[in-house]
């Protein structure tokens, strides 16, 4: 099970809608670091609206993720984590203190939009 | 199938009515909540409170609970006090009991105060019982109204919801307005969460423990928490306990609060220079 990663001028776009294992989510990982190499997108949005468990593995390799992109020079902003997901992953002490977070899909672009200027 | 005592009492019903009664004046209604009922409203509950305790000794034990109940029902409707009833029929043991031990030798006297002490044990429960149930009830539905109360989430400009907490915040209330907090922001898709402490005594480490909890959750759906209505009390006490609220932005009243919460949406008030015709400001 992959995850398809969509390209929209240079940013890239994500929407996770499948139950998140750990297989899938270090394929992921791996696919989305390729893609960033590949197309030299400047932001990266991914969106979590259908995702309703977040267990702290995956939590870890989200962080990651961000983490690794950033180091490639692409800005992540996660969007639309449910609350239930959210006060789950505060229960686990993971508060990604350093990931940028919002709403939605369209607000996500907006933030990156701002903070690449334009 | 009558036992003795039960049939001792009726048979001595008047003699007992009437020295209960005499006890009955330092006991019954002494408490400040009764005494304040008028006294021909204390007198008639007095004789209710005799007649059906002393109807129900010829009555099986479903339909003396019944009674019972019906007359704890009223009592509970009309705020009267259960333990005065309760020291009642205590003393009423004890009329009962000096009474036999005059009438019958030791071992006879035994086995009747066992079943005295049955009968009359049967009373008290049944009229606790009632009142507890009662109590709960009540119970209940004031959690129900407490809940709706807790944690109330207001929209007051696009993209801005405010918060006013009043009251002290325990565990369990906390993760309700996590909850409402969450589930608000998705709702009116909130961008700033002002959250009002102004009516909250006190903000002691674990306060301060929830309301972080709270805005690192709401970071994670993708909002910003302001926290306003900082008193002066608390925020020594803050500082006191060394609670490190860095991470958050904090203003003193809820005003300057929706003015940073404006600029955070890119927006500001302004005046006009002119009165404005028709519609409000934008």
């Amino acid at each position: 099970m992959r995850i398809p990663i969509l390209k929209l001028g240079r940013y890239l776009l994500i929407s996770v809608q499948v139950e998140l294992d750990d297989q899938t989510a270090l394929q992921f990982q791996e696919d989305l670091l390729n893609k960033i190499h590949q197309e030299g997108s400047l932001g990266v949005v991914i969106d979590l609206t259908s995702v309703d468990m977040i267990d702290s593995f995956i939590a870890k390799v989200i962080g990651d993720v961000v983490e690794m992109s950033s180091l490639m020079g692409a800005k992540v902003v996660l969007t639309g984590i449910q609350p239930a997901v959210a006060i789950t992953l505060i229960d686990m002490g993971v508060s990604l203190q350093e990931v940028q977070t919002a709403l939605d899909l369209e607000q996500g672009l907006e933030r990156l939009q701002q903070e690449l200027g334009g | 199938m009558r036992s003795i005592v039960l049939q001792h009492m009726i048979d001595n019903k008047d003699h007992y009515i009437e020295q209960w009664r005499v006890s009955f004046g330092e006991l019954l209604f002494s408490r400040s909540e009764s005494t304040i009922k008028p006294q021909y409203i204390q007198d008639e509950m007095k004789e209710e409170f005799v007649s059906v305790i002393f109807d129900t000794l010829t009555m099986d034990r479903h339909s003396r609970r019944a009674v019972v109940k019906r007359f704890a029902e009223r009592l509970i409707h009309d705020g009267w006090v259960v333990s005065e009833f309760i020291m009642s029929l205590q003393r009423l043991r004890r009329i009962v009991m000096k009474d036999l031990s005059n009438h019958y030798d030791k071992e006879k006297f035994v086995d009747l105060s066992g079943e005295l002490e049955d009968w009359l044990d049967e009373q008290i429960t049944d009229l606790t019982t009632e009142f507890a149930k009662n109590h709960e009830e009540v119970k209940a539905i004031q959690n129900v109204a407490l809940k709706e109360l807790s944690a109330p989430l207001i929209p007051v400009f696009d993209k801005i919801v405010v918060m006013p907490l009043i009251g002290t915040i325990d565990t369990k209330r906390a993760s309700q307005i996590m909850e409402n907090l969450l589930d608000g922001i998705i709702e009116h898709r909130a961008q700033v969460v002002l959250i009002d402490i102004t009516g909250v005594p006190l903000v002691d480490t674990m306060v301060a423990h929830h309301i972080i909890r709270a805005s690192e959750a709401v970071r994670l759906v993708g909002a910003e928490c302001l926290l306003v209505g900082i008193r002066p009390e608390i925020a020594q006490t803050i500082v006191n306990l060394g609670i490190d609220l860095g991470n958050f932005t904090t203003k003193s009243t809820l005003k300057k609060g929706v003015e940073a919460a404006l600029q955070m949406t890119h927006r500001d008030i302004i005046t006009n220079e002119e009165p404005v015709t028709g519609g409000g400001l934008n």
